[in-house]
């Protein structure tokens, strides 16, 4: 099994079986993880900011570190790869935020927000997500049988 | 048990910060002193120099000139920012392999020093104010106290711990387990290492700049605490603590920074962090 690590504002799509796709460190920054069980294809995005506007230079470099550039970049790459959308599982987790009761510093509620926005648009369906809360999440996805955890504060389940 | 003294005695066994590094704290306070004294004061540390020159050169403190000696950085940069380079050298070969209780290994300690350091610069910038003095070497050095309280924070871990994950900061819990934080204990490394001011005060701020007394510069702490509020958020060197950290509501009403406008620094900040963080790595590896 090799292991593939999916820095921040990076992608990842793979078609090999053998591969674990792996990102640490979610904060407020959310990851898209995607299976297609017939294929068996994986992706994976750990995207950190919600909108592309604030940088367009910086979003035609590097998509995948925003949510309106790299979903999209995310689900062409799966399709490049033969997957169908109705096949596809999608799983989100990150998202966190810090102690902020007046609300100054929500990325990770941006993050998400346009998140599900996109979705709703697209008719993307999630099939599971851990989002939220003052935690730093690391996810993993099997590509060989769709197996996904999220490990944080020293507890790793499946998602 | 432990007591806090038994933990502030060990601000005094970490090792020395390099003398070299030291006296140029002094010549700052100097008017007069320029590029020979540096140069002087430089010299006999060869690795200093070597890390110096190489930091000097990196696109982030030089992005149009390469300066080849000392005496050219110093007529580049500047007396204070060829300061700030030569503590990021120094810095840079005294990060422990390991940071313990942090859950934290050396390139990652790192990379939030580093991400701190820029984001604060960035910050600043995006304020249109003018940088407050030292701002990276502040931003650079905020969490020099773990690197004494480390081990007493590992001992404490379940303690610590079971509270963060009930709700509490990282921050009041080291405190309320151990009777003292990182804070604290990092004024107190700042003062041992007979770094500037700044440094100190970022050191004991960073967490509740609201707080600081009136003689700090506000304006400094509230950076440092904007920019490593942005990195924690964005997982640049996260640690046990994951996000269990109260941002101070006084700095974005000081600062007049908006989310939006964090969220612009932070994407054209990214490559800064990373570039800068692997030019100084290769100077912690090379030394460690």
């Amino acid at each position: 099994m090799s292991q593939v690590t999916v820095d921040i504002s990076d992608l990842r799509v793979t078609g090999n079986p053998d591969d674990l796709l792996i990102t640490y460190a979610l904060g407020s920054c959310i990851a898209v993880i995607v299976h297609d069980p017939k294929k068996k294809v994986g992706g994976m995005i750990h995207y950190m900011l919600p909108l592309s506007e604030i940088a367009p230079e910086k979003a035609r470099e590097r998509p995948a570190m925003f949510a309106d550039t790299g979903i999209p970049e995310l689900f062409r790459t799966m399709y490049g790869m033969g997957c169908d959308k109705k096949d596809l599982v999608v799983k989100v987790a990150g998202g966190g935020a810090l102690y902020d009761d007046k609300g100054l510093f929500s990325i990770g509620k941006r993050n998400y927000t346009i998140l599900r926005k996109m979705f709703w648009k697209a008719g993307v369906i999630i099939a599971a997500e851990d989002v939220g809360g003052a935690k730093s999440r690391t996810a993993r996805l099997w590509v060989g049988d769709g197996r996904c955890t999220i490990a944080s504060q020293g507890a790793e389940v499946d998602l | 048990m432990t007591s806090i003294a038994e933990i502030l005695a060990q601000v005094d066994r970490l090792p020395a910060f390099p003398a070299s590094a030291a006296r140029l704290s002094g010549l700052l306070r100097d008017e007069r002193a320029g590029a020979p004294e540096v140069e002087q004061v430089v010299r006999p540390d060869p690795s200093l120099t070597a890390s110096l020159l190489r930091i000097a050169n990196s696109p982030y403190f030089s992005p149009r000139s390469r300066p080849d000696t000392v005496r050219q950085a110093v007529a580049l940069l500047g007396m204070k920012r060829t300061f700030e380079v030569a503590v990021s050298a120094a810095m840079a070969g005294m990060v422990p392999a390991r940071l313990p209780g942090y859950d934290l290994d050396a390139k990652s300690f790192w990379l939030h020093c580093v991400a701190v350091a820029v984001l604060s610069e960035r910050l600043a910038r995006e304020t249109g104010a003018s940088s407050p003095d030292l701002l990276f070497t502040a931003g650079l050095l905020h969490d020099i106290g773990k690197l004494a309280i480390a081990t007493f924070v590992e001992r404490a871990s379940a303690s610590i711990l079971v509270r963060t994950r009930a709700g509490m900061d990282f921050v009041a819990a080291e405190r309320e387990v151990l009777g003292v934080d990182h804070t604290e204990v990092g004024a107190r490394v700042a003062e041992r290492w007979k770094l500037p001011a700044p440094v100190a005060w970022a050191a004991r701020w960073h967490h509740h700049p609201t707080e600081a007394p009136p003689n700090v510069d506000r304006p400094l702490v509230d950076l440092v605490h904007a920019a490593d509020s942005l990195a924690i958020s964005l997982g640049l060197g996260c640690d046990a603590g994951e996000m269990a950290r109260t941002v101070d509501p006084g700095v974005w009403r000081r600062l007049g920074l908006q989310v939006r406008r964090m969220e612009k620094v932070a994407g054209e900040s990214l490559d800064a962090v990373r570039g800068l963080a692997a030019t100084l790595d290769a100077g912690r590896e090379n030394q460690g």
